[in-house]
């Protein structure tokens, strides 16, 4: 799995810990890297993502239908999904200010034995960590 | 005036720096089934 993980564009180093289950994936430089195709080459590599976290560096942006988004480029963005977190940084929609964001991408679904995401990866914040 | 302009442009750029550098910094992964 390390090796599918580190084939993957945008990927520089991949840590996995067999004790807890970890895997920690640093991305290059430009931080060009697509979370959905790490999370489907796991599964291609025959193991269960149960969670997947990201620590992200973007900003707020909110579409016509009032849906909040974190642009991390101008090609990439991840839907917010609604918790007490994203009121913290609604205000700053459509601002030039960067904020970084750690949250949750993706979470097993209880009773699933092994599906890979099919849906479109929504973020949950879990922490803001800075605004600037 | 030219200088003036010139602070100006600095200033506009230093604010959208910040945006330009937007990145994923890390990932991590809860796995199962791993051996």
């Amino acid at each position: 799995m390390k090796q599918h993980l580190g084939r993957q564009s945008g990927v520089q180093k991949v840590d996995v810990s067999l004790i807890d289950g970890k895997v920690d994936v640093t991305p290059k430089e430009d931080g060009q890297i697509d979370p959905a195709q790490l999370l489907k080459a796991v599964y291609d590599s025959g193991v269960t993502v149960a969670e997947m976290d990201v620590i992200a560096r973007g900003k707020i942006v909110k579409d016509a239908a009032g849906n909040f988004a974190l642009q991390v480029s101008p090609n990439q963005s991840f839907a917010i999904a609604s918790n007490d977190l994203l009121k913290a940084v609604e205000p700053l929609a459509d601002s030039p200010a960067a904020v970084t964001i750690r949250g949750e991408l993706y979470r097993k679904r209880a009773g699933k034995k092994k599906t890979a995401a099919s849906a479109p990866l929504k973020l949950l914040i879990l922490d803001v960590q800075r605004k600037e | 005036m030219n200088t003036r302009k010139l602070a100006l442009l600095f200033l506009l750029g230093s604010i959208f720096v910040p945006v330009s550098q937007a990145q994923i910094k890390h990932i991590e992964m809860r796995v199962e089934g791993m051996t």
